[in-house]
């Protein structure tokens, strides 16, 4: 059967392609998601609250689904169908550090609610979720590096409950606030019946993470 | 494809009402809490009631045979005494646990090392030994690597509903035909860096918590671990380990609301018990207990009532929150839930609603007789994390 | 008064990552919450903050907040009766 090739975004600190096209940009770092939600998104203000891996997450779905030509739902409707499974290593590393800066000084010594928030690895898929009105599943698993047979497996494993049509799912890391990493894509029920071609289409994703 | 069933066939737990399931068992039958001052965790803010587990580190390390000094963290240390337990029940060696598989929730992971030793990393040497014991999947590895080498290691990090997502995890993996036998659930320990945080959202009691009570004023952060063994009903019945219980069904679903705060209607707490409801082919009428998520703050407790009124209607079983006796078990609640329903269930007795006092203008009433005697069929257990993140699970009686 | 409220604003606006919103667009009676600025409940938290950090007042119940930061007026004149820094 032929089967269609997933659509993609990659992205790090210094560059962002959407399946394989690489976009203009001038910033790179932080900077860089800044530049990239105002050029291509502009109407998500509670994006500059969110800590880095949130909006490397949330910058990378919104490229996508502009690519795909995806329409969000009205605002009182909510969708149950799409899941949200993502993956990294550091998890909320980058935000627990700038947390930990608030209650490391005794003399100094303001917890920030703002920045606690984030520092829970899956905020990021409640973030995505939020944003495009999905009631679906939503995960996050700490995985090693990333390995293309294992998140498929767990993706597979995603679609088991026989609501879920597609899942959102990607890799996203940042363990700096200048240094993230991150693809994402959509995968349909029936691109996971066959988890070896899944794993392969994830590979190539992963390949262009690691060599850029 | 044949439809797989899973069952559990082994339970461990560590908790602040008790360091195995007998002795959380005697907890809840004796209705006895274990929240109280601070007494292991060397900070501060000793104002905040927390649910601790009785044993420092050194004392854990004794018990699991740790020879001082190895670099251990007290979320693997609780992690490793409730696996032992559920392996030991589940009558699983070393030999076995190579074809299993073992799913981990926490959050936390080696972070209670890593505050404490934080200045060290950056001064000196003398500590770093400690660096990589903090994530959370060298965490879940320590705790699986004292048994034998799983075949599959995976942690989940989804806040307070890790552990729940981990045994749902678990449960597609066997339904998939992946292993016959996957053990999940989780730890976690109570830190400075997420007892500050969890006040800096004000959300924390500053006495003993009180679920669903009118006047309730917020949580009590509380640590411990748990884990079931989840196994193919086939595979279990060739083995002849005995049931404990049945996974008839789970869901999880996103609230899409807000990062911490739960919509007022309760939506993605109402579609998970749903979810896991139709998962199991049952009507809300056929449960006979709710395990709630009741974590005592103001938010929740409406959130879940006006989700459970409209799931239940008139046919409410009794509800509880156990959390005034453990406190909140974050990522590790999930499981520690899980493994509290599974006492239920095989004891016939309803957990009791500790503290409870005032009824909530709107919400529901908990249980407050413990209905020694009674037969349970089948138990709703809730566990809903920060991002939305809701899950339920059903946990039925082995027939 | 003029200028505490300037600095207010700008405190504000860096606290709580109002990042397209500059001093002048902020009308000083509109709601803080809900309409207005449209702000939440962790912004509520992290203006307890502020307000401890930058002027010494320490408030432990939340619900007072969302009287306090009605308004910039409001606020600005709680701080001016209650700072301690």
């Amino acid at each position: 059967m032929e089967r269609r090739e997933l659509d993609y975004v990659v992205l790090n600190q210094v560059y962002v392609s959407v399946n394989g096209r690489e976009l203009e940009h001038e910033a790179s770092g932080n900077a860089l998601l800044t530049e990239l939600y105002r050029n291509h998104i502009a109407d998500w203000p509670k994006f500059f609250k969110m800590d880095t891996l949130s909006k490397a997450g949330f910058v990378a779905s919104e490229l996508l689904f502009k690519e795909i030509g995806e329409c969000r739902p009205g605002s009182e409707e909510f969708i149950q169908a799409r899941a949200v499974v993502l993956f990294g290593v550091t998890a909320s590393l980058c935000a627990d550090r700038n947390y930990q800066e608030t209650i490391q000084d005794k003399d100094n010594y303001y917890p920030s609610p703002a920045l606690f928030v984030y520092t829970l690895p899956n905020i990021v898929t409640g973030e995505i979720a939020i944003r495009n009105h999905w009631r679906g599943e939503t995960s996050f698993y700490v995985l090693e590096t990333p390995d293309a047979a294992q998140m498929a497996f767990h993706l597979a494993c995603a679609f088991q409950d026989q609501v879920t049509d597609s899942i959102l799912a990607g890799w996203v890391d940042s363990s700096r606030n200048d240094d993230f990493q991150a693809f994402m894509t959509v995968v349909r029920r029936e691109d996971a019946a066959d988890t070896e071609w899944l794993a392969g289409q994830l590979k190539q994703m992963i390949n262009i993470l690691n060599n850029k | 494809m044949q439809e797989r069933s899973v069952l559990i066939t082994g339970c461990g737990i560590v908790s602040a009402i008790g360091q195995d399931c007998g002795q959380v068992l005697d907890s809840l039958l004796k209705v006895r809490t274990g929240v109280g001052p601070l007494k292991y965790l060397k900070t501060e803010h000793t104002e905040f009631p927390v649910g601790e587990v009785k044993l420092s580190d050194e004392e854990m390390e004794r018990m699991m045979g740790i020879v001082p000094g190895t670099p251990t963290t007290r979320t693997a240390l609780m992690g490793m005494i409730a696996l032992h337990e559920a392996l030991g029940e589940a009558g699983l060696n070393a030999q076995d646990l190579m074809e299993c598989g073992f799913v981990n929730g926490t959050t936390v992971g080696g972070m209670d090392k890593s505050e404490q030793y934080y200045l060290d990393f950056i001064g000196n040497d003398s500590r770093n030994a400690y660096i990589n014991t903090h994530d959370c999947g060298s965490c879940s590895e320590m705790i699986a690597d004292k048994f034998g080498r799983f075949r599959i290691i995976t942690t989940i990090s989804t806040a307070c509903s890790s552990a729940a997502n981990a045994i749902e995890m678990a449960a597609d993996m066997i339904r998939l035909g992946e292993a016959d036998i996957v053990v999940a659930g989780g730890s976690e320990c109570i830190t400075k860096f997420h007892l500050n945080g969890f006040n800096s959202l004000m959300i924390l009691d500053h006495n003993q918590c009180r679920p669903f009570d009118a006047e309730r004023a917020g949580l009590n952060l509380g640590e411990g671990a748990a884990y079931v063994v989840l196994e193919e009903a086939g595979h279990a019945a060739a083995r002849g380990v005995r049931t404990l219980a049945r996974l008839s069904g789970y869901g999880n679903a996103c609230d899409a609301f807000h990062q911490t705060a739960s919509s007022p209607d309760g939506e993605g707490a109402y579609l998970a018990m749903s979810k896991a409801l139709k998962e199991a082919g049952l009507k809300p009428a056929d449960i006979d207990y709710v395990n709630a998520h009741g974590t005592g703050t103001p938010n929740n407790d409406e959130s879940e009532s006006q989700a459970m009124k409209r799931l239940f209607g008139s046919s409410m079983p009794p509800v509880s929150s156990t959390k005034s006796m453990t406190g909140h078990t974050t990522s590790a609640s999930g499981a520690i839930e899980a493994v509290i329903c599974i006492l239920a269930l095989r004891n016939g007795f309803i957990p009791v609603n500790y503290a409870f006092e005032h009824p909530m203008e709107n919400g529901i009433v908990p249980n407050m007789d413990l209905n020694e005697g009674c037969r349970l069929r089948h138990v709703l257990c809730n566990s809903f994390g920060f991002g939305g993140n809701d899950s339920s699970l059903v946990i039925s009686a082995a027939e | 008064m003029e200028e505490m409220i300037l600095k207010l604003k700008q405190e504000i606006i860096e606290v709580l990552n109002l990042e397209d919103i500059k001093p002048e667009d902020i009308d000083n009676d509109a709601p803080l919450f809900g309409e207005g600025l449209g702000l939440d409940s962790i912004d509520a938290l992290e203006l307890i903050v502020l307000m401890e950090k930058n002027y010494g007042i320490k408030l432990q119940d939340p619900a007072k907040g969302k009287e306090i930061f009605k308004s910039i007026n409001v606020m600005a004149d709680f701080i001016q009766k209650n700072r301690t820094r």
